[in-house]
Formats: C-alpha cells, sequence, structure tokens
C-alpha cells in the first residue's frame, strides 16, 4: 500500500525536518506531515543565533556543552545557512564586571572559547555597541537562518525518498489496542482526510506537540512561553551583541540577512492563546529600550516588524525520565513512559540542536524498526552548502552581482540553477531583496511553495525594507500567471500576505513604517481596489 | 520614553518608501540600461551594501550626480549623495586613468592649456587629434572641447582691477571657479561691471582651488578633500577674518562648496556655508531689500529662454537667475522645463557616455529650438557647452547678458 | 520674496488651491517637498463611494448632503453640501483646462477598473480608461487583454477572472520589441515610466498597433496597461485609428502614467498662469504674528523668506509627512497646529490591513472655515486643505480626490472674497 511507512513525523519545524533527513539518509521510509508550511512554528520565529552556548554557560551547563558541539558541526554541514560573525558579550556599567569572570571561567568549562577584550577594540570590532561598555568577551556566536536550514534538511530529505506534506493537519492518533498504527490527516488543499500507517509516530510538533500527544490520551505538559521580537530595516551589527549578566529580557541583538534583530521577552501564555500571538505595546517598549543600551542607534533605526514565537518548555515534574532540564532535549519513549508503543515525542531543546534531537529521535526509531544504521547528519553537508560561496560566484559570473550574492546567500551552490538565461528571469520580484523571477520560479518548482507566504520563507520576497509593497502583486501575478485557473486564488493569497504583512507592522506602525503602510492602503485598496471580503466569507 | 521620539530614521535611506518616483525622474536610467537606476543603486543597494561591502555594484559610475532623484523624492532621501558617498567608500579607490586624470584636473590642465590657448584650442578642434583624443583617452571624437581663453581671468585681475576695487566702499569675495578662469575671464569681467556698478568692489579670495566637482565624479576623492580644505581655509578667511560674503558665478561650484564637502567629503561647513552663494542670489536680495538699483541701458528686444541646471533646480535657486533676467527692460523670459541636458560636467565627455549624454539632453534641444528664443541663458558653463554644441542658439550667463544691457 | 499666497504642498489640493487663486489674478508660489502621491493616480477621482457606515453611495452629491447628519466633522460637511456640490461642478473643468480630460457626473458615480479587474465607484476618469455605467455592464462582449513582454505591474489574468464573472471573453496578448529589450538589460526598470517612452517613439507606437491589429482579430475591443503616451497626447487616439478598435486602458502599480502626466498638467497650468513652483523644498519654521503666519524659511532659501498674506498648509498626510506619527502622538511638523487624532498607539489601528484604520482619518484641526488652530486659537491666515484634513477615510470612502479639490476650491473662494 503506498500510504505505509517505516515512520511518520509531525511537524515541519527544524526538528521534523531534520527527523526527516536522517531517517532518509539511514533508508528509513519517512513522510512528514505538517498543517502549515514548513518552519512556521518556533523554528520561523526566533532570534536565529547560532548559540555558541556562552548564553547557557553559566545556568545551564548541558546545554552549553550541546550548543558548542552543534555549532562547529553546523557551520561545516550547513555552510550556506550560517555566518560565522562571532559575538561580544558587553558589560555596562550597570551590569558591573562581576559577572564577566563567572562568565568566561562557566565558558572554559563548557569548552567555548572565551576572550576578554579591550572595551576599545570591542568598540572597533562592533561600531555600533554601546560606547559606554566597560567589558567586553569575544565568543564564536554566529547566525543561522532558520527559513533556510529548515528547507535545505526538508530538500535532501527528498532527494533520500522522503515524503514531504505541507498543508496537511494531523486529526487523529490511529491506534491498534496499546499501539499507534497511523494518524488520519486532513488535507487543506484537497480538502479531504487521508489515512496514513507506520510503525512508529513521532510526535515533533513543538509546542503543539502537547496537542498531538493529547489525541492519543497521553499529556505531555508543555509551557508555553512566547518571545517577541522587533526586526531593525538594516543591519546595525556584524557581530552579535549580548549583554554579560543573567539571561534577561532584550537582552541580545543578532544580525540576520539584510537586517539585525533584538529579543526577547518572556512571558507565559495560555495554551489556547499560541496560535494568537498579539504583541503589545509594552513589549514593544521594553525591547526599545533595552535594546538601545546594547546598541544605541537603534534608538534611530527604522522598526520593519514584530514578532513572537512560542517556545516548548517542559514541566520537569511531569518528566519521568528526569532528563528535563528547562530548555533541554526532551524525548519521550511513549512505550516505557505511557505504555504506548509505536509513538515518541521529541520536544524542548532548541533551534541550535535541532540535529541532535534529530539524531536521538532517528536513533529510538531505528531501535524500534530494527534499523542498525549510523547516523551521518553530523558530517553530511547539506544542499546548498557543498560548495564554497566564492566557488559558486565564479560560475555565475554573468549575472548582475547585486543579484548574484543576494541569490548565493540564501540558496548557497544551488543558486547555480537558477535559471537567468533571459532578460525577463533576470527581472526583479523583490526590489529590497533582489529576488528575480528566476529565483521565484526556481523556488516555486523545486522548494515546496503554495503560497505567496511559503515563498516569503524560501527566497525572501518581501522581507526588506517595503515588506512587500511593490513585490507582493508581482509574484501573486506570476503565481496566477503559472496557473491562470487559479487566478482567484492568487488574488485572495495577495490579500492573506498582506494581512499577514501588516499584523508585524500594526505594533510598530509610526514614523516611516506608517508612511509606508498608508501608501500601501492607496496602492492595493484604493488604485487595486481589493478588500478581504472575499476572503472573510471565505472563511 | 525618549526613544523614537522623532520616529525619523537617522539613516536617511531607511526614509525612502519605495514609492518608486526617483526612478521616473532619473535622466540616466531613462537611456542606459547599464545604470540600475535611483532607487536600486540608492537606498535598496545601500542596505545591502551594510549587509556586505562586496554588494557594491561598479555601475553606480554611471550615476552623473545631478540629483534630480533627491529633488524629485518625496521622502526627503538623499538618494544621490548615497551612490555618490557609496563610490567614495566601496568603489575603486585608484583611478589612475589618464582621461579621468586629464577631465578631473580643470585646474592644472587649464593653466598648462591658458598659455597656449590658440595652439590648444586649434589642436583640440582639429579631426587627426580628436581622433586621437577619442582612441588613446576616450575621450569622445564628436564632442566640442570647450576653448581655453588666452591669459586667466586671475591674471588679468591682479594686472588690471585688483587696484581699483579697493576704492569701493563695500566688498564682496568671489570664487570665481576653473571656468572662468580658464575658458571665460569675460564672465568674470562682467561680474565686476556689474558688482562695481552697485558700489561692490570685488576681491578674490587668498587662495582658490577647483572645487573639486570633477574630481569626485572620476573617483579622485583624496584629492578633492585636500582641495576643499584648501578653498574652506580661504573661505573662512574672507568670511570670518574680513567679514566678506563669497559669491560665484557657477552653479555646480556652489553646489559643490555648499553641499557636497559635507554630504560627500564630510568636511564640515556649517560656519561658512550660508555666505557662500550665487551672485544672481546675491544680487536680488540686495535689490529686494532696496540696498541697490540696476540702470540699464540697451533695451533692444531679446528673447531669452533659461535653462535650469540640475544642481541649481537643486537648490532651488532658478528663481533668482529668473527674477534678474526678468528685471532687464526689453528682455522677454521664457522658462524651459527644467531638465537634464546630458553633460553631468565632465560624464559627457566620456566616449562610453556620448551616446546617452545626447539622448538625455534630447529633449530638451527640442525644446530649446522650438522656444523661438535668441539667445538661451544658464548658470552653468557645462550645460552652455552642451546646449552651443547640441542645438543652433548661443548659450551665455545671466549676468553677462545683464552686463551687457547696464547703463 | 513676496507673494499673495504661498501654498505649502504641491499635491492635488495645493496645486488646485494655487490655480483658482492664480486665475484671478494673485501672484502664488507652491513649496513642494518633492514630486506628490498624484503619482500613484488610478486614472479616476473619487468623490464619495460610501459613507462611513459602508453604505454605497451612486450620488455623490447627495451623499455629501447626507454627511452633515451623520458626519459633522466630515470636511464636506464643514464644507457644507451647496458649496461641496457648486465646487463639485467646477472642479472638473479646472482640471480640463489644464489639459486633463476628465469625464464624470457628480450626480452619478461610474465605475472604474482596476488593475485587478475589480470595479470601484469613481466620480471623474480620464479618456481613455476603462470605465463602465453600472457594475458588470462592459462596453464589450469579447476583449483581448494586452500586456507587455516583461512588464511586472500589470497581470491580465487578475483581470480576466473578474470580466468572465460577467460572461465577457477574454484573450490574452503580449508584445514585444527590441527597444524594450534594452530596457529589460536592467533587472528592475522596466518600469511604467521607461516603457511609456519607448512607445512615444513614433515608430514604435506604429509597431504596437500593428501587433496589437493582428492579436485582436474577432475581439470587440482591446486592454493596454497605461504605459503609453507620457510626453505625448495622441498616442491612444492613434492607436485606436491604426487598429480601428476600441481600445481602453488600465491603470498600473506605481509610478502611474497618468498620475504622471496629471502632476505635469497641473504643474504648467499654475506656471503658465503666472504661478512660482518650487520643488524639493522644504519648510523648517515660520514666524507667527498676532495670530498671523508672518513668513516661513525653507531649507533652500535659507535666509531669503517666502512672505505673503495668506498661507495654505496643503502637505497632506502622512505619506507626504503632512503629518507625522511619532511613537506616542501625531504631530503637524510645519507650524505645530495642533492635530485631531487618538491618544494610545493601540487605537490608532487594529490588526487586519483591510480595516478601516483610525489613523486614517487623523488629521489637522481647523475651524469651520477651514483656517489652522494651534495651540487652541485659530491661525487667521493659515488654510488647511487636502489629505491633512481630518475627520474622513479617503479609502475607505471614497472621497480622497474629492475632499482635495472641493476643500481646494473653498479655501481659494474665501481667500478670494476676503
Amino acid at each position: 500500500m503506498n500510504n505505509t511507512y517505516d515512520v511518520i513525523i509531525i511537524g515541519g519545524g527544524a526538528t521534523g525536518a531534520g527527523i526527516a533527513r536522517d531517517c532518509s539518509l539511514r533508508g528509513i521510509k519517512a513522510l512528514l506531515l505538517e498543517r502549515s508550511d514548513i518552519s512556521t512554528g518556533a523554528t520561523g520565529r526566533n532570534h536565529g543565533l547560532l548559540h555558541s552556548g556562552a548564553r547557557y554557560a553559566v545556568t545551564d551547563h548541558e546545554s552549553a556543552v550541546e550548543c558548542i558541539r552543534e555549532n562547529k558541526k553546523k557551520k561545516k554541514i550547513a555552510a550556506h545557512c550560517v555566518e560565522e560573525t562571532d559575538g561580544l558579550f558587553i558589560s555596562l556599567p550597570e551590569d558591573g564586571l562581576e559577572y564577566q569572570s563567572v562568565f568566561v571561567e562557566a565558558c572554559r568549562r563548557a569548552g567555548i572559547r572565551a576572550d576578554v577584550i579591550d572595551p576599545k577594540e570591542a568598540l572597533r570590532l562592533e561600531p555600533s555597541a554601546n560606547p559606554a561598555l566597560v567589558g567586553a568577551v569575544r565568543v564564536p556566536d554566529g547566525v543561522v537562518d532558520p527559513f533556510r536550514l529548515t528547507s535545505s534538511n526538508i530538500l535532501d530529505a527528498r532527494m533520500h525518498g522522503a515524503e514531504i506534506r505541507t498543508y496537511t493537519e494531523v486529526m487523529e492518533l490511529l491506534r491498534e489496542q496499546d499501539r499507534i498504527i497511523g494518524v488520519r490527516a486532513y488535507d487543506h488543499h484537497k480538502h479531504c482526510d487521508e489515512k496514513f500507517y507506520a510503525r512508529v509516530v513521532v510526535n515533533a510538533g513543538g509546542i503543539w506537540g502537547h496537542g498531538i500527544a493529547a489525541k492519543a490520551g497521553i499529556t505531555v505538559n508543555m509551557l508555553p512561553a512566547k518571545g517577541a521580537l522587533l526586526i531593525f530595516g538594516h543591519r546595525v551589527n556584524n557581530l552579535v551583541l549580548n549583554r554579560c549578566r543573567k539571561p534577561a529580557d532584550a537582552d541580545i541583538l543578532v544580525p540576520g540577512d539584510t537586517i539585525s534583530l533584538i529579543g526577547t521577552t518572556s512571558s507565559k501564555v495560555p495554551y489556547d492563546q499560541i496560535d494568537n500571538m498579539i504583541i503589545t505595546p509594552d513589549e514593544v517598549d521594553l525591547l526599545l529600550r533595552e535594546g538601545q543600551k546594547l546598541a544605541p542607534q537603534l534608538a534611530t533605526t527604522r522598526i520593519l516588524r514584530a514578532y513572537a514565537g512560542v517556545r516548548p518548555l517542559v514541566a520537569s515534574d511531569d518528566d519521568p525520565s528526569g532528563r528535563t532540564v528547562s530548555r533541554g532535549i526532551v524525548l519521550l519513549d511513549h512505550a516505557t513512559r505511557d505504555g504506548m508503543e509505536g509513538f515518541i515525542t521529541i520536544t524542548g531543546g532548541k533551534l541550535m540542536t535541532y540535529r541532535l534531537m534529530a539524531e536521538w529521535a532517528t536513533d529510538l526509531i531505528c531501535k524500534k524498526i530494527g534499523n542498525n544504521e549510523k547516523c551521518r547528519t553530523a558530517e553530511t553537508p547539506l544542499p546548498g552548502s557543498t560548495e564554497s560561496r566564492e566557488e559558486v560566484d565564479r560560475k555565475m559570473r554573468s549575472k548582475p552581482v547585486v543579484q548574484r550574492r543576494s541569490s548565493i546567500s540564501r540558496h548557497g551552490d544551488l543558486a547555480v540553477k537558477i535559471d537567468s538565461r533571459t532578460s525577463i528571469q533576470n527581472s526583479l520580484v523583490c526590489e529590497c531583496e533582489e529576488v528575480s523571477i528566476g529565483e521565484v520560479e526556481y523556488a516555486l518548482e523545486n522548494l515546496e511553495v503554495n503560497n505567496l507566504v511559503d515563498l516569503r520563507r524560501r527566497t525572501r520576497v518581501g522581507m526588506g525594507t517595503c515588506q512587500g509593497e511593490l513585490c507582493a502583486c508581482r509574484a501573486a501575478g506570476l503565481m496566477g500567471h503559472r496557473n491562470p485557473v487559479c487566478a482567484r486564488k492568487a488574488k485572495e493569497d495577495l490579500v492573506s500576505f498582506l494581512n499577514e504583512r501588516w499584523k508585524g507592522m500594526a505594533p510598530i506602525a509610526w514614523g516611516d513604517t506608517l508612511r509606508e503602510s498608508e501608501y500601501m492602503t492607496w496602492v492595493y485598496e484604493s488604485v487595486c481596489g481589493l478588500s478581504d471580503e472575499e476572503n472573510r466569507a471565505a472563511k | 520614553m525618549n526613544i523614537q521620539q522623532n520616529s525619523v530614521s537617522e539613516n536617511n535611506f531607511e526614509q525612502c518608501i519605495k514609492c518608486t518616483i526617483c526612478t521616473v525622474y532619473c535622466p540616466v536610467a531613462a537611456v542606459n540600461p547599464d545604470y540600475p537606476g535611483p532607487k536600486q543603486a540608492g537606498p535598496d543597494g545601500e542596505r545591502l551594501r551594510l549587509k556586505r561591502p562586496d554588494f557594491f555594484d561598479n555601475a553606480l559610475k554611471y550615476c552623473m550626480n545631478c540629483k534630480r532623484c533627491e529633488v524629485a523624492c518625496p521622502s526627503n532621501v538623499r538618494i544621490g549623495d548615497i551612490i555618490q558617498s557609496a563610490r567614495i567608500k566601496y568603489g575603486p579607490q585608484h583611478n589612475t586613468s589618464l582621461r579621468n586624470f586629464v577631465l578631473a584636473n580643470t585646474d592644472l590642465v587649464g593653466s598648462l592649456a591658458t598659455p597656449f590657448a590658440p595652439v590648444v584650442n586649434t589642436a583640440v578642434a582639429l579631426k587627426p587629434v580628436r581622433f586621437m583624443m577619442d582612441k588613446v583617452m576616450a575621450i569622445d571624437h564628436r564632442r566640442v572641447f570647450p576653448k581655453y581663453a588666452h591669459g586667466t581671468f586671475t591674471s588679468w585681475y591682479r594686472k588690471h582691477a585688483a587696484a581699483a576695487q579697493e576704492a569701493y566702499p563695500k566688498q564682496v569675495a568671489y570664487f570665481h571657479g576653473c571656468y572662468v578662469n580658464y575658458n571665460n575671464p569675460q564672465l568674470g569681467k562682467d561680474l565686476l561691471k556689474i558688482m562695481n556698478a552697485l558700489g561692490y568692489g570685488v576681491q578674490l579670495l587668498d587662495k582658490e582651488k577647483c572645487c573639486g566637482v570633477a574630481l569626485i565624479s572620476n573617483g579622485l576623492y583624496k584629492q578633492a578633500r585636500r582641495q576643499a580644505q584648501t578653498n574652506l581655509r580661504s573661505i573662512r578667511t574672507s568670511v570670518k577674518g574680513r567679514d566678506l560674503d563669497v559669491i560665484t558665478t557657477s552653479s555646480t561650484c556652489t553646489f559643490t562648496l555648499r553641499d557636497e564637502y559635507p554630504h560627500l567629503l564630510e568636511l564640515d561647513n556649517a560656519d561658512v556655508r550660508d555666505r557662500i552663494e550665487l551672485a544672481t542670489r546675491y544680487l536680488y536680495r540686495l535689490i529686494q531689500e532696496g540696498k541697490a538699483q540696476l540702470k540699464f541701458k540697451d533695451t533692444t528686444p531679446l528673447r531669452v529662454a533659461y535653462h535650469t541646471p540640475c544642481h541649481m533646480e537643486k537648490m532651488g535657486w532658478g528663481y533668482y537667475s529668473i527674477e534678474l533676467l526678468r528685471m532687464i527692460p526689453g528682455v522677454e523670459v521664457t522658462v524651459l522645463d527644467s531638465q537634464c541636458c546630458g553633460i553631468g560636467g565632465t560624464y559627457g565627455f566620456k566616449k562610453e557616455n556620448y551616446e546617452v549624454s545626447q539622448a538625455i539632453g534630447a529633449p530638451l534641444f527640442r525644446q530649446i529650438e522650438a522656444s523661438g528664443a535668441d539667445i538661451v541663458a544658464t548658470d552653468c558653463e557645462t550645460c552652455k557647452w552642451q546646449i552651443e554644441m547640441s542645438t543652433s542658439k548661443p548659450c551665455e550667463h545671466p549676468l553677462h547678458i545683464l552686463a551687457s544691457r547696464l547703463a | 520674496m513676496r507673494f499673495d499666497t504661498v501654498i505649502i504642498g504641491g499635491g492635488l489640493a495645493g496645486m488646485a488651491c494655487g490655480i483658482r487663486l492664480a486665475q484671478a489674478g494673485q501672484r502664488c508660489a507652491i513649496v513642494s517637498q518633492g514630486q506628490s502621491a498624484i503619482h500613484f493616480s488610478s486614472g479616476s477621482f473619487d468623490l464619495l463611494g460610501r459613507l462611513p457606515g459602508g453604505e454605497a453611495v451612486s450620488d455623490p452629491v447627495a451623499g455629501m448632503a447626507a454627511l452633515a447628519e451623520c458626519c459633522p466633522s466630515h470636511p464636506y460637511a464643514v464644507i457644507g453640501a451647496e458649496n461641496c456640490a457648486r465646487y463639485a461642478q467646477e472642479a472638473p473643468g479646472l482640471l480640463r483646462e489644464a489639459g486633463i480630460r476628465v469625464a464624470g457626473d457628480c450626480r452619478r458615480n461610474h465605475f472604474r477598473i482596476t488593475p485587478m479587474g475589480k470595479a470601484k465607484a469613481t466620480w471623474l476618469s480620464i479618456d481613455g480608461y476603462l470605465t463602465t455605467p453600472q457594475v458588470g455592464e462592459f462596453p464589450f462582449k469579447s476583449v483581448c487583454i494586452v500586456n507587455i513582454e516583461g512588464f511586472l505591474d500589470f497581470y491580465p489574468e487578475f483581470i480576466a477572472e473578474e470580466l468572465r464573472k460577467y460572461n465577457i471573453e477574454c484573450r490574452f496578448g503580449s508584445f514585444n520589441h527590441p527597444d524594450l529589450e534594452q530596457i529589460r538589460r536592467n533587472p528592475s526598470e522596466m518600469r511604467s515610466a521607461n516603457i511609456a517612452r519607448v512607445f512615444d517613439h513614433d515608430a514604435n507606437l506604429e509597431a504596437l498597433a500593428e501587433a496589437l491589429r493582428q492579436q485582436a482579430t474577432g475581439c470587440d475591443a482591446l486592454i493596454l496597461p497605461a504605459l503609453i503616451g507620457i510626453n505625448r497626447n495622441d498616442s491612444l487616439e492613434y492607436l485606436r485609428e491604426r487598429v480601428g478598435l476600441p481600445i481602453y486602458l488600465l491603470p498600473t502599480l506605481p509610478p502611474s502614467i497618468p498620475g504622471i502626466r496629471a502632476q505635469q498638467a497641473l504643474q504648467h497650468r499654475f506656471r503658465a498662469l503666472g504661478g512660482e513652483y518650487f520643488l524639493g523644498d522644504s519648510v523648517l519654521s515660520s514666524e507667527i504674528e498676532q495670530g498671523r503666519v508672518a513668513r516661513i524659511f525653507t531649507a533652500n532659501h535659507g535666509n531669503i523668506p517666502f512672505e505673503a498674506r495668506r498661507f495654505v498648509l496643503a502637505t497632506g498626510s502622512f505619506f507626504s509627512k503632512g503629518l507625522v506619527a511619532t511613537f506616542d502622538r501625531i504631530v503637524e511638523p510645519v507650524f505645530g497646529a495642533d492635530t485631531v487624532s487618538r491618544p494610545s498607539r493601540s487605537e490608532w489601528y487594529t490588526l487586519h490591513f483591510f480595516d478601516r484604520h483610525e489613523y486614517q482619518a487623523f488629521g489637522v484641526r481647523t475651524d469651520n472655515r477651514l483656517r489652522v488652530v494651534k495651540e487652541g486659537a485659530v491661525l487667521e491666515n493659515l488654510y488647511a486643505v487636502g489629505a491633512g484634513l481630518a475627520g474622513f477615510h479617503p479609502v475607505q470612502e471614497g472621497c480622497g480626490a474629492g475632499v482635495s479639490l472641493l476643500s481646494a476650491l473653498h479655501v481659494a473662494e474665501q481667500i478670494l472674497k476676503d
């Protein structure tokens, strides 16, 4: 039967994608089900910090050690998703220097390089840092793009035989006595139910894993912790900036591609609110107030948007394995824990340790199905990371320089697959982020794009200064053009995209952002005559 | 909370909200597909260059720094400055081509040429010489070279004018620029005639160097900065030491001294900037304030079409020159649509830019031919060359027209 | 510099006011910070499409009269229904005299067709643009929608999708030309204005006509993106004649060719009437003496101020920086005038992009003669016109252009009466 697999993975975040890749590299027939698009949960809603582990060194030695190990591996296997920027932990006068020595010592214990540097040297390395700083420690922090990382894992999984189904939501876990034998899932595109069977079902749903486990009558008690972040309009800093003090709100500024982001706040939210994250004015205030202590120029830098993610923190009292540390990896074999065969949950952890989480989960899957293959994900480069940036750049000489470099930073060596033979294919859809028609076509054909928001996650269309003002319509047009029957859907999609962009702009809509919004209203509501009446009616 | 209180990003490029208006008014992008256009080269590109300097695109050299994008921008983004600053910051640092050196060093070349003006003028007008210049230096052979004067303005001033200037009760300082010094001393003489008629003596600066506009556009930034520092020292001596305003006759020199020095060369001139102004503005102010009155002799009818040079448009000062022309009895002024003539200083001299340059200017040339004017007036010397080369009309500085009809 | 009236802001409202004053013999100056929002024009001018409650308006004059009841702070209610009706009769003439060929009736809205194929109620539309007297009453049964190869700001499929709802048979065509390939060499500049310049050349226009003739065989009409005639008036007539079919234009995403043309036409008209147009300048400070604005100082003109008997604030809303939203309040930056707004940022908008947001109705506080209020007191000689006025939702109510034109004419009339 073609709906039978070795393993079904629920959740298309970094962890789920990592498991799909790991399984398929070990020859396990895997199906990944995701209710929305890949990396829509906590994976795509965090700092994008490539932790050195320094941040956890003092409070959580085990996490710190995991981080620095994964940090080194990621730089090898995911070079095109990673920037090796290094980071600074700066001490401000109000922080004092006592923490610094504790911090440096803890880093060394965890095996993290931590060099105390002169404040002047720190400012030379990172001119945006608060000039009042009294101390600085340099650590091997970096930046990782979670969308690219997840997308590459998915790509590799598919290349090795995994099946990926996005917009397919698990509604029920199929049970046969004390065993989960498969799932019933709803396909949001075809609007129908389908059943899938496997020997093992993996719950990799992050915070949503709580609800998935509940479908099997199992309680995995998670505490949703909301973290809000602000994205600034351009790259303010080139080194990650941290406060050298006990981890607190808004104490980390991360550069990421063309932007910088400050985060995070941390607040408990009720479980029924995890799909409805709203950024409050207080959170914006807090992020700005603390953020400008790290880099004073944030006070005069344009903010592009605000967003929040929900971390899956697992309550340790409910965990019989006793392994749970607040942010540590939690792997639950429900056969031993709850007497339910064929079902495991992997949760907790961080984007940073997604690969390790996938390795643990896959090891357990292997044990259950009797597979003896070794994990290869720690050494095998992801698609896009097999050649150096310079080599790829040389191969693409004929393309305009800005466009070329932008696409290489997004797709690594796979950028050569972007068709640029005609001038039309070189035309820009997104002018802020330099995304060409060729790149959009490449994404539509190869990267599981169903709508404009998916396209944004794969290519950065609409992630720039204008937040979709010019490119949203162009991209919608291209998608409508490829499938003329779906012009109506493309228009609805455009409306949803604009709503989605505005949701992130509203909490910070003053100054130039409000000007931009007014202009967008003129273009889309007035000139184009769009409204969301039809979308609301459809819902 | 005192954050984001002004709500305006200090990073000027972030004020761009991608409205695309600038792209409509860029004269280069309209005719040259190799130029990325003001939006891409300016604010969009700047954001990427801040990510990694290797996002610099050498095609930014096609920007001719006319600043028409800035005039059009409803968001006050200094697009032209962003582009030129990017060239300074990220572009090739050593520009050694002989052609660029010759075109950029207007005063050095001028001082070499003026003693032999008749020979030089004849030579650069000769086909074989122009052919050689085209081949060896990539200066387009179709370009008519500006003539050099036989003897500079400054030498004339010292010999024939300096002594008399002291007699006037009021004094101003004059930044004459390379053009007046080497190509058209007559304009300097015209200015003296007008100022003297109003009771003003005209002094030269202690030491005047080329304003540096051509050095900047040809990538010779260090030299531009050195010359700018010399000029600022001299201007400060006049303004602060002797309380003399500094007047000028070239719109581009004026714009460079006032705005490009702080914006591109990062030289603070705030203490003297407001004391540097075009002579036409200075005269307008004197007349408006009732401090001076012009008397005219020649009132024969003359139809003048005024062309607003790009940097004049940027400064917004075309009004003063036009109002002055309108004060002249017998002169009928029509104002041409404000559009670029295509020369862009030394831009149009370069072989690779010739076609683009003429294509940019074409609509203006058509309007001039159709205007029925006897003469075109403009405040920029390079516009004058371009218009005289590309149309059938003579082109003069407003002050030349004014001086020639003075009582 | 001395003038009778100085207008700050060179958009639709500022220019309409300036033209009316200059026509009456006043010496006027317009100071404009860059080009205006007319550059995003749809090719039509709206007067009133919906009441604030959302009810569709078919007779704008009647609708404006109804506003006095339901929405007394709306600029139309402040100007007064009778005045509004009078100015609505006058305004088309002002546009036509400037060379903008508009048609429409202030007693009956017609519908313009958007680049997405939607129908929007409107008042005046420029000649050549596709309009219908009622929703769905198209002047053809079958149509060929032609795009320019590689032009990204116009999508025939979107238009066809709407037209087909009314049983219009739609075909697609496309046009290419070597001169267009020149523009496409640049990845970003295949924009409306650059394409329109290509079609300003006779030979290229003829090539387009030839292609249209072939592609339209069997169709009743043609639809083209508004990409022709940026510097000439006769392009559309020429095409219609050569093709022998009705040809309708649809607006594109910005920059808008009808917008650029309208801006230039109004500017020319104002200058031809003796007005002085100062582009690219911004007001830095002003001097107020005994409740009157005495002079304003600008960035370009430094120590030479603009002096006038009257000033008009036509600086627009947020886009044009006539209003500035800071972190916690709404500011009028030129004079520091009082504004009508909400104190808490969370009241400025909802989380849905297409909602009616409160911020859109924020504006400068005025008295019932549209004179600007500062610190609670009326400035005797400073009037406000256009998008910077408070109390209306230009997009939701479909009244942006109407408020600009009518308030401009109202203020001009008061200035001339005084």
